[in-house]
């Protein structure tokens, strides 16, 4: 977003604190959200279901809207630009 | 940006933009092949841009006024493009109504973590997430879509905006009449 708030690569998320990052670490540049325990990027088909989910959730949008929110979010994003034509997450 | 803000997103011509830079019109061409090119670049921009504002004004650990404030102020900083970019969001293309969902989500977020921490202090009474978001942002979009009601030439955040964020405030205080959806 700004050098003063970098945001997740995956999913965009503000990582205006370390523990925002996958495991405290502000060298990993995504969220905890979108990272495992050991701050790995979690598989696409479970990222797109999280945002779709946190959608649903914050701004009551139909579930098949949020899904489909969710797939252009993501194909914006670093982690996910070439998702559609690998077939398969980064 | 200024064009789009003066004339509207839909109405604004690429010969338009073109006389605006001082460009010719087929220079236009050479950066974006197509006028939707061009909206695309624009409003990914202003939502770079918008997204910043909003990040700089918010405080660490914002309350939840301090969160409406930092939204406040940074749409009132766009607020003659974001104003037309709500009115014509629908008749815009897909890669703009994302930009300006992603925008809205952000918001959504920090509202929605700042509505909860407050919550168990109990200085704001529960409501689910999405009807907490979408009352705030009904609210605002409502007076930015008829701004020359509201605020004939002006700025309608400047006008209104402490008056919508105090009314909003007050529907979440604790002591508000209870509303079951």
């Amino acid at each position: 977003m700004t050098e003063k708030c970098p945001s997740c690569g995956s999913c965009g998320m503000p990582l205006d604190r370390p523990d925002d990052h996958a495991c405290g670490d502000v060298r990993i540049p995504f969220c905890r959200y979108c990272t495992d325990a050991a701050g790995e990027l979690r598989p696409y088909d479970e990222i797109l279901r999280m945002n779709a989910d946190h959608f649903v959730r914050s701004q009551g949008v139909h579930e098949t809207a949020a899904q489909r929110m969710a797939a252009e979010l993501l194909a914006g994003m670093p982690a996910w630009r070439d998702h559609g034509t690998r077939g398969h997450a980064v | 940006m200024r064009c789009f803000a003066e004339r509207g997103i839909l109405a604004t011509t690429t010969a338009d933009i073109a006389a605006a830079v001082g460009v010719s019109h087929g220079t236009v061409f050479l950066h974006f092949p197509t006028r939707e090119d061009l909206v695309i670049a624009v409003i990914d921009e202003f939502g770079r841009r918008l997204a910043a504002a909003f990040a700089r004004d918010l405080p660490r650990d914002a309350s939840l006024q301090g969160v409406l404030d930092a939204h406040l102020a940074a749409l009132r900083e766009f607020e003659p493009f974001y104003a037309r970019l709500v009115a014509e969001a629908p008749l815009l293309p897909s890669p703009v109504r994302t930009t300006l969902f992603t925008l809205q989500n952000a918001v959504a977020f920090e509202i929605s973590r700042a509505a909860a921490a407050e919550e168990k202090r109990g200085r704001v009474r529960r409501v689910a997430p999405h009807l907490l978001f979408n009352t705030w942002i009904a609210l605002l979009h409502h007076y930015l879509a008829n701004r020359e009601l509201f605020a004939p030439g002006g700025s309608v955040i400047a006008e209104k905006g402490a008056e919508l964020r105090r009314h909003f405030l007050h529907l979440l205080h604790p002591s508000a009449r209870r509303h079951e959806s």
